[in-house]
């Protein structure tokens, strides 16, 4: 009863097996050059976005470089640098200044927070950190 | 057809012993998704000498059985689009009749990939897994060309074992 | 027939695979939030969850910043509020009377001396007074960096008299408070945070909440996993503030708390030298045994003890506390760098 399939050709490969396997590499290599293309567009994406009192004040890109001052009405001040997709306080009115001594911050979810201002500089749309939370 | 069904138990239980040494194997290469696919061998042996139905029937049996034993049934869900996938392509390559044994197993390894990829990006909501896209094209290429020489060679000497038995 | 055989194999493949995905993605409707607010402690607290909406995640929020905003005006040590016994009024009843208190302060005290004793003293909830003094040396410093001074040594060894754990009277039955010397006052600082995150993740898991992450200030902790079920991944701040690299080691946590207590984030120099905001009660003076210590436990209470507890500690004294307890590890991070950790702590090291 049982039928059995046309039995295998004996030699392992055809010639039709390694124009599929070359033309696999090459969609394999075409989709890394795609992968790391996009990769390099979305970090590029990357924005530090300035909240005060938990409210969105600005953003701005980590592509570009530039110089904010982040004020309140009081006159308390952070200054907000930008550099080579980098963000950094360089200086700041509050009396601890935790926030200037920060590292530089340029992945998704880091950020650099300033209580005595209730500021907080977040990194969003960046590239993946793979962290929820972080403890200090 | 008793013959027939005995032998799709028979690999059934092979395919699953394959699986389990498989898992045992500490391969890992930190990407999720990247392995030998032992167990699609004998998908291969049995869907070339047996047929369509039993072959598909195992592989599906298969998967359910590593999802609750040794596998976690959450992560069946994967294993599942893999496997389907991966079996509807090589039925329609062997269709075709334009690859040999060792193309028909490289779609194979390709398509389960890419299938448990396609899945994990439904479920985790994330598409930034494409990531992993290239790497898991080209292990499929790998396991798919090893597999499928080695399935040809299996082929070859079962026809005759399984003919001779019958 | 074996076109037929084809057929019903594939539709049932089919069936299967999406009866699976809808299985599997129940709860997938549900989005991540977070919450930040600055309100509590002194320091960021940020709340993960999940929810349908994001009006049904700000509810629950509004609901646990009451209750952490609750915990943060009874822990208080500077500021009175009207209608509430909080740690100041009994600090200023001190010598005086017994002050009537809610349970969670009884509980928090009652915590306190415990972990004094599991410590042997390097943990004081009882330390006001040497604490203040620094804390006023320490906020003038940094004020005016150029006239930075230390607390003179006769002065901390004369407020270090009113820090007798034994002055210290807890009656439950009363649910009294009393401070028998007059000098004498309370300080949670090293513990209050942490009981009180230990709670606000008891409070959460009572809203309905299965899946949250809560950070104050650095004191995480995890209520149950994510909602895949992967743990949540938390990042240990590197010490060494210019370091480019953020994070020493990551973390996975399901139902864990982890607090860690550094000397790089709340200190003032003088004559160039780094003065921390934790001080070994045996010393009076800031210890310089690490950069920091974390310490990964069932309960965020403890975990916050105990860190500052193994700060004040050397190494090989605090390791044996650490292996003696159960379901508590620990990773000391030295002033060079140098990592170390228990038997049992388990993290990824990345670079």
């Amino acid at each position: 009863m049982v039928k059995f399939a046309p039995p295998a050709d004996g030699r392992p490969m055809k010639k039709n097996d390694l124009i599929l396997i070359a033309a696999l590499l090459a969609v394999a290599l075409l989709a890394y050059a795609g992968v790391s293309l996009y990769s390099k567009v979305s970090t590029n994406k990357a924005e530090a976005v300035v909240y005060q009192q938990g409210k969105e004040q600005g953003r701005y890109r980590l592509s570009e470089n530039t110089v904010v001052e982040i004020s309140l009405e009081n006159g308390d001040y952070n200054i907000l640098q930008i550099r080579e997709g980098q963000a950094e306080i360089t200086e700041a009115s509050c009396p601890d200044k935790t926030c200037v001594r920060h590292r530089p911050i340029s992945r998704q979810g880091e950020s650099l927070v300033c209580l005595p201002n209730q500021m907080a500089v977040e990194i969003e749309n960046g590239a993946d950190s793979g962290i929820d939370g972080a403890t200090d | 057809m008793t013959k027939k069904i005995a032998y799709t138990g028979m690999f059934t239980a092979l395919a699953f012993v394959f699986s389990y040494i498989e898992s045992l194997l500490p391969i890992n290469l930190g990407i999720p998704g990247i392995k030998l696919g032992l167990a699609n061998l004998v998908v291969i042996v049995a869907l070339y000498l047996i047929g369509v139905k039993a072959a598909g029937i195992l592989s599906l049996v298969r998967i359910v059985l590593m999802g609750f034993t040794f596998g976690n049934p959450a992560n069946m869900i994967y294993s599942l689009a893999g496997g389907v996938l991966s079996f509807v392509v090589m039925v329609f390559a062997k269709k075709l009749k334009f690859f040999s044994v060792t193309g028909v197993s490289v779609l194979g390894g390709v398509c389960h990939n890419i299938g448990q990829i396609l899945i994990a990006i439904i479920v985790v909501e994330t598409v930034s897994l494409l990531y992993y896209l290239p790497i898991l094209i080209l292990s499929g290429t790998v396991a798919g060309v090893l597999i499928g020489i080695l399935a040809s060679v299996l082929i070859r000497h079962l026809e005759k074992a399984l003919a001779v038995s019958q | 027939m074996k076109k037929v055989y084809g057929v019903i194999l594939l539709v049932i493949g089919i069936a299967v695979l999406v009866s699976a995905i809808c299985l599997y993605g129940r709860d997938e409707k549900l989005n991540q939030y977070q919450g930040q607010f600055f309100d509590c402690f002194d320091t960021v607290t940020t709340i993960t969850g999940y929810a349908g909406s994001q009006e049904e995640f700000s509810e629950k929020m509004d609901l646990l910043k009451q209750k952490l905003l609750h915990y943060h005006q009874l822990y208080d040590i500077y500021h009175t509020y009207s209608g509430i016994n909080n740690l100041k009024t009994i600090n200023d009843a001190a010598g005086v009377e017994a002050v009537k208190v809610e349970p969670e302060i009884m509980e928090l005290l009652k915590l306190g001396k415990e972990m004094y004793e599991q410590t042997k003293g390097e943990f004081q909830i009882a330390y006001g007074s040497v604490l203040s003094l620094w804390h006023d040396y320490r906020e003038q410093g940094m004020a005016k960096p150029n006239q930075a001074k230390l607390p003179a040594k006769e002065e901390l060894s004369k407020r270090a008299q009113h820090t007798e754990m034994g002055a210290v009277v807890l009656d439950e039955t009363a649910s009294t408070v009393y401070l028998t010397d007059k000098e004498m006052s309370l300080d949670v600082g090293g513990i209050g945070k942490g009981y009180a995150v230990q709670r606000l993740a008891e409070y959460a898991r009572e809203l309905g909440m299965e899946h949250v992450l809560i950070s104050v200030g650095g004191n995480v902790s995890a209520v149950g996993a994510k909602i895949d079920q992967k743990p949540w991944r938390v990042g240990v701040e590197n010490p060494d503030q210019d370091s480019l690299e953020p994070y020493l080691c990551t973390v996975d946590m399901v139902d864990q708390s982890i607090v860690t207590s550094g000397d790089y984030q709340r200190y003032y120099e003088v004559d160039g030298k780094r003065y921390c905001h934790i001080i070994d009660p045996h010393t009076n003076m800031p210890p310089e045994y690490f950069a920091s210590v974390s310490v990964l436990a069932k309960d965020s209470g403890r975990a916050d003890a105990l860190s500052t507890a193994l700060f004040n500690m050397e190494f090989e004294e605090g390791l044996s506390l650490v292996e003696s307890l159960e379901d508590v590890e620990a990773m000391w991070i030295g002033k060079d760098g140098e990592i170390r950790s228990s038997s049992g702590w388990k993290a990824d090291e990345k670079k």
